[in-house]
C-alpha cells in the first residue's frame, strides 16, 4: 500500500467527472423528468393489447370476430369475451364484451400472435395506473378498441406490413371466389347433377367474414 | 477588512444584551441564550442544507438530477422531509428497553451539540473558549459511542446489536489515531486552547506587515496542511474522522445492505430524525475541529473569520459526500486492521516527524525544514507505510496465488 | 454555585446508589457512567477543567465502554432472579463504610472548623501549568506510570496473540484461494 493510494484517487477522478460533467453532457444526466417530459418510446415497444377496427365506426369495423383463441391462448386468462347476438337471438361474429385485465396481463404477447384475423395488436401506452383497483384496470370494448390509424401512428411499419397481408389475403380470397363462381357457372351451364355439389360446397360458410374484411 | 462580521456579530450580542443591563441575573440567562441558541440553531440548519446537499451531490455523481420537486432546485425537501418524520408514527418495539430506547437520540443529539460548541467559529465567537477545548472535545465526542451502543442494546434487535457492538469497535478504534494525529498539532501549537491553535497557523511576520501580498498569502501558507507534519496528519485525521462520524466508506455500524442500518434498525419517526441529526451534527463537530487544527480556523485572507470557517467546514463536508459517492465499504477486519496496524503507528511517526521539523525549523530556518520535512519526513512515512503493509499482510496473502476454479 | 454542587453531587450519588442495587446489568453501567459525568462536572466547577476532560475521556469515553462491551457479551443481564441483589450481610458492610467515612472524613472537618478556606492567591488552574508540574518535578513518576502501561499493554497483545499464532500457521492450506488484504 502506497501512501498515495493512487487507486482511491483514481476512483474520486471518476466520480469528480461523472459530477461535474452531469452539468454540460447529456449522455452524463439521462433522468427524463417523467410527469412533465415523456422519453421517446420505440415503435416496438409493446405494453397492453389493442383492438383495432377498419374505417370510422369502431363497432362495425370491428375486426374481431370473437374466435375466442386470444382468450384461450391467454396465458395469465385476462381475456374476457361474450360473442354478440341480434334482436332474432342469431349469433353475430363479433364480441358483445372484450374485457382485458390490465392488472393481469403480463405483456406476452401470445394475444397478437394466435389472432388469424390481425384484430389485436400490442399498445405502447404505459399510463394505465387507475384509481379504481376493481372497473378501472379492467379495460372494456370501447376503450380497447382503435383505428388502423391509431396502429399506423404507433408502428407504421408493422401497420403498412399488417395491411399487405390482409389486403394480399383479400385479394386471394376474391380469386378463389371469382374461380369458384366461374365453376359455378360452368357447372350450371351443364347442369346435368349440379346440387350435391353445391350443397357440399364450404365457401358459403367462409363468406360472411370477408365482406366485413374488406370494408 | 479582516474579522469584519465576526465584530459585527459579538457588537449585534453586546446591543441585544444591553437591554437587560438593569437586570443582572436575566442579563446572565440572556448571555447563555445568546451563546447557545443560535450556534445551535446555525448547525441545525447547516444540516438541513447538507442534507440536500448531499443528496445532490451524490444524484450528480450517479448521474441523476436528485430532489427537484420541493421548491427551486428541490431546495425545500429537507423541511419535507422534516414535516414526513415528524408525522409518521414512532413504534417502539414491544421488548426493547423503553427507557433506553427513548434516552439515545437525545445522548447522541447532546454531545454532538457540545462539541460543536467548543469549536473556534471566528474571533470572539467561540461558546466555550475553555483552556483546554481540543481535549475536552476530544472527550466529548467519545460520548457518541455510548449514545450508539444504547440504541443497538435497547431495540433488542440482532442488527441493532450487531450494529452497536460495531460502532463500539470501530470509534475505540479510530479515537486512537484521530487524537494521535491532533496531538502533532497541539504539540508544535504549544496549548490545548482552540484559539491559540488558530493563532498559531498564521505566519505573524508576514500578517502585520503592511504588504498587501504578505498579508493575503501569510493568512494562507501558515495552515498546518501546507506543512508536511501537517499534510500527513490530516490526511490520518480525515480518515479518522469518517470512521469516528460512521461515514462511508466506514459505515459499518449502520451499513444498510448488510445489517439494515444497524442500531437505527428500530428508530422510526421523529427519534429517528434527531439520530440522524445527530450523527451528522457530530460529523459537523468533527470537520470543524479538522477546520481548526489543520486547515487554519477561521484564518483567511480578505474577510478572516466566520465566512472562511463556513466555507472551509462545507468544503471539507464536500469531500465526505464525495468520498461517500466514491469508495464501497471496508469489511469489518479490514477495518480494524487499519485503524490498529496501519494509522496509528503512522500516526505515532508523525508525531516524531513534526517534533524534528519543529527542531530543524528552530535551528536552521522554514525553508530548510519544509525540504527536509517533504523529502525526509514524507520518504520515512512511505516507508513506514510500505513495511506495515507488507507485515500486516496474512501469511496467505504473501503465497502465490492459487486459483482453483480457473484451469 | 451552591446549587450545582448539590445537584451535580445528588446525581453523583444517585448514580453510584443505583449502580450497585439495580438487577439489570446495562442499566447498572449506565448509572456508574451517570456518576462518572456527575464528577466530571463538579470538577468543571472547581475550574478542574483539564481533569474533567480527562475524566470524561478515560472513565466514560473507555472504561465505560470496556465494561459495556464486557457486558454486551452477556445473554442473561438480569442475572439470577432468585438471588437477591443485596448480600445477606450489607448491614454490617454499610456500618463498616460509614465508620471508615467518619474516621477520615470527621478530623479533616474538625480542623477546618465549618469556616470557608480563604482561596489561594497564585491559584493558576490552566492546562499549561499543570503540564509544567507534571513534566517538571513529576517527571520521573510519569515516566514509570507510562512505562508500565506500555509493558500492560504488549503484556495484553502478547497474552492475545501468543497462542493463536500458531494454532492459525497450521490451519491455512497451501492452495487456499486468495482473499485480498486480509
Amino acid at each position: 500500500m502506497s501512501l498515495l493510494a493512487k487507486g482511491i484517487l483514481k476512483g474520486m477522478a471518476v466520480t469528480a467527472k461523472n459530477f461535474f460533467q452531469s452539468y454540460y453532457r447529456k449522455e452524463r444526466l439521462p433522468t427524463v423528468q417523467y410527469p412533465e417530459e415523456k422519453s421517446t418510446i420505440t415503435p416496438f415497444t409493446r405494453n397492453f393489447p389493442f383492438l383495432l377496427y377498419d374505417g370510422d365506426d369502431a363497432v362495425d369495423g370491428m375486426r374481431c370476430t370473437a374466435c375466442t383463441l386470444c382468450e384461450r391462448a391467454c396465458p395469465p386468462q385476462c381475456i374476457y369475451i361474450i360473442k354478440d347476438k341480434d334482436e332474432k337471438g342469431k349469433p353475430i361474429l363479433r364480441p358483445r364484451i372484450f374485457d382485458i385485465d390490465t392488472s393481469v396481463c403480463m405483456s406476452c404477447q401470445l394475444c397478437v400472435e394466435v389472432c388469424p384475423y390481425e384484430a389485436i395488436r400490442m399498445d405502447s401506452a404505459f399510463e394505465l395506473s387507475n384509481e379504481n383497483r376493481f372497473e378501472g384496470l379492467l379495460i372494456n370494448r370501447g376503450d380497447l378498441l382503435k383505428s388502423n390509424d391509431y396502429y399506423h401512428a404507433l408502428n407504421p411499419v408493422e401497420a403498412r406490413e399488417t395491411d399487405d397481408r390482409i389486403a394480399a389475403k383479400n385479394a386471394l380470397a376474391e380469386a378463389k371466389k371469382k374461380a369458384r363462381q366461374k365453376k359455378t357457372r360452368l357447372a350450371a351451364a351443364k347442369a346435368k347433377r349440379p346440387p350435391s355439389r353445391l350443397k357440399k360446397s364450404p365457401p358459403a360458410r367462409e363468406k360472411p367474414p370477408q365482406p366485413e374484411k374488406s370494408e | 477588512m479582516n474579522n469584519f462580521f465576526d465584530l459585527k456579530l459579538v457588537e449585534l450580542g453586546r446591543w441585544i444584551e444591553a437591554f437587560f443591563a438593569d437586570f443582572p441575573s436575566l442579563k446572565l440567562v440572556v448571555h447563555l441564550l445568546l451563546c447557545t441558541l443560535p450556534l445551535a440553531l446555525s448547525f441545525m440548519g447547516a444540516f438541513a442544507f447538507t442534507t440536500w446537499l448531499e443528496r445532490k451531490g451524490l444524484a450528480r455523481i450517479q448521474n441523476r438530477p436528485g430532489p427537484n420537486r420541493v421548491g427551486i432546485f428541490g431546495l425545500l425537501q429537507p423541511i419535507a422531509d422534516g414535516i414526513k418524520m415528524l408525522i409518521k408514527e414512532d413504534i417502539v418495539p414491544e421488548r426493547s428497553d423503553k427507557l433506553f430506547h427513548f434516552l439515545a437520540p437525545i445522548m447522541l443529539m447532546i454531545p454532538a451539540l457540545i462539541g460543536v460548541g467548543f469549536l473556534p467559529l471566528g474571533d470572539g465567537l467561540h461558546a466555550l473558549p475553555l483552556d483546554s477545548a481540543i481535549i475536552f472535545f476530544f472527550a466529548i465526542s467519545s460520548l457518541n459511542t455510548i449514545a450508539v451502543f444504547m440504541a443497538g442494546w435497547s431495540s433488542r434487535n440482532k442488527y441493532s446489536l450487531l450494529g452497536g457492538m460495531r460502532a463500539v469497535a470501530q470509534m475505540i478504534s479510530y479515537e486512537i489515531p484521530l487524537v494521535l494525529s491532533a496531538v502533532a498539532v497541539i504539540m508544535i501549537a504549544g496549548s490545548l486552547n482552540a484559539q491559540e491553535v488558530v493563532a498559531s497557523q498564521q505566519i505573524s511576520s508576514w500578517v502585520g506587515s503592511g504588504n498587501i501580498l504578505q498579508e493575503f498569502f501569510g493568512r494562507i501558507l501558515g495552515w498546518n496542511v501546507f506543512k508536511p507534519w501537517g499534510f500527513a496528519g490530516f490526511i490520518f485525521f480525515f480518515v479518522a474522522a469518517l470512521a469516528e462520524a460512521n461515514r462511508s466508506p466506514f459505515d459499518l455500524p449502520e451499513a444498510d445492505s448488510e445489517i439494515i442500518a444497524g442500531h437505527l434498525t428500530e428508530y422510526s419517526g421523529f427519534k429517528y430524525a434527531i439520530f440522524f441529526m445527530g450523527e451528522y451534527i457530530s460529523a459537523f463537530a468533527i470537520a470543524g475541529i479538522g477546520v481548526t487544527l489543520f486547515l487554519g480556523g477561521w484564518n483567511g485572507p480578505v474577510f478572516s473569520g466566520l465566512p472562511w470557517f463556513v466555507l472551509k467546514l462545507f468544503s471539507l463536508f464536500a469531500v465526505m459526500i464525495w468520498i461517500r459517492g466514491t469508495l464501497p465499504r471496508l469489511r469489518v477486519d479490514q477495518l480494524m486492521g487499519y485503524a490498529w496496524k496501519f494509522l496509528f503507528p503512522l500516526a505515532i511517526l508523525n508525531i516524531f516527524l513534526a517534533g524534528f521539523y519543529h527542531f530543524i525549523e528552530r535551528q536552521w530556518g522554514t525553508a530548510i525544514a519544509m525540504l527536509a520535512g517533504w523529502i525526509l519526513g514524507f520518504g520515512a512515512l512511505q516507508l513506514a507505510a510500505t513495511a506495515l503493509s507488507r507485515l500486516n499482510q496474512s501469511p496467505i496473502m504473501r503465497s502465490k496465488r492459487v486459483y482453483q476454479l480457473v484451469e | 454555585m451552591n446549587i450545582a454542587f448539590y445537584l451535580l453531587a445528588l446525581v453523583a450519588v444517585l448514580g453510584a446508589g443505583l449502580a450497585i442495587t439495580l438487577r439489570n446489568v446495562v442499566h447498572a453501567v449506565f448509572s456508574v457512567l451517570l456518576f462518572f459525568s456527575a464528577l466530571a462536572g463538579l470538577f468543571l466547577l472547581m475550574l478542574a477543567e483539564f481533569i474533567a476532560a480527562v475524566q470524561v475521556l478515560v472513565y466514560i469515553g473507555s472504561v465505560g465502554i470496556l465494561m459495556l462491551f464486557a457486558i454486551m457479551l452477556t445473554t442473561n443481564v438480569m442475572g439470577d432472579p432468585n438471588r437477591p441483589v443485596r448480600s445477606r450481610g450489607w448491614v454490617w458492610g454499610g456500618l463498616a463504610v460509614i465508620a471508615l467515612l467518619a474516621g477520615v472524613l470527621l478530623p479533616l472537618i474538625s480542623r477546618t472548623g465549618g469556616q470557608t478556606p480563604t482561596p489561594l492567591s497564585d491559584f493558576n488552574p490552566s492546562v499549561k501549568q499543570l503540564g509544567m508540574v507534571l513534566m517538571d518535578p513529576y517527571f520521573a513518576s510519569v515516566g514509570v506510570i507510562a512505562l508500565l502501561l506500555t509493558a500492560g499493554l504488549i503484556g495484553a497483545v502478547v497474552a492475545a496473540t501468543g497462542a493463536s499464532e500458531a494454532d492459525q500457521k497450521k490451519t491455512v492450506p497451501a492452495n487456499r484461494p486468495n482473499y485480498p488484504n486480509t
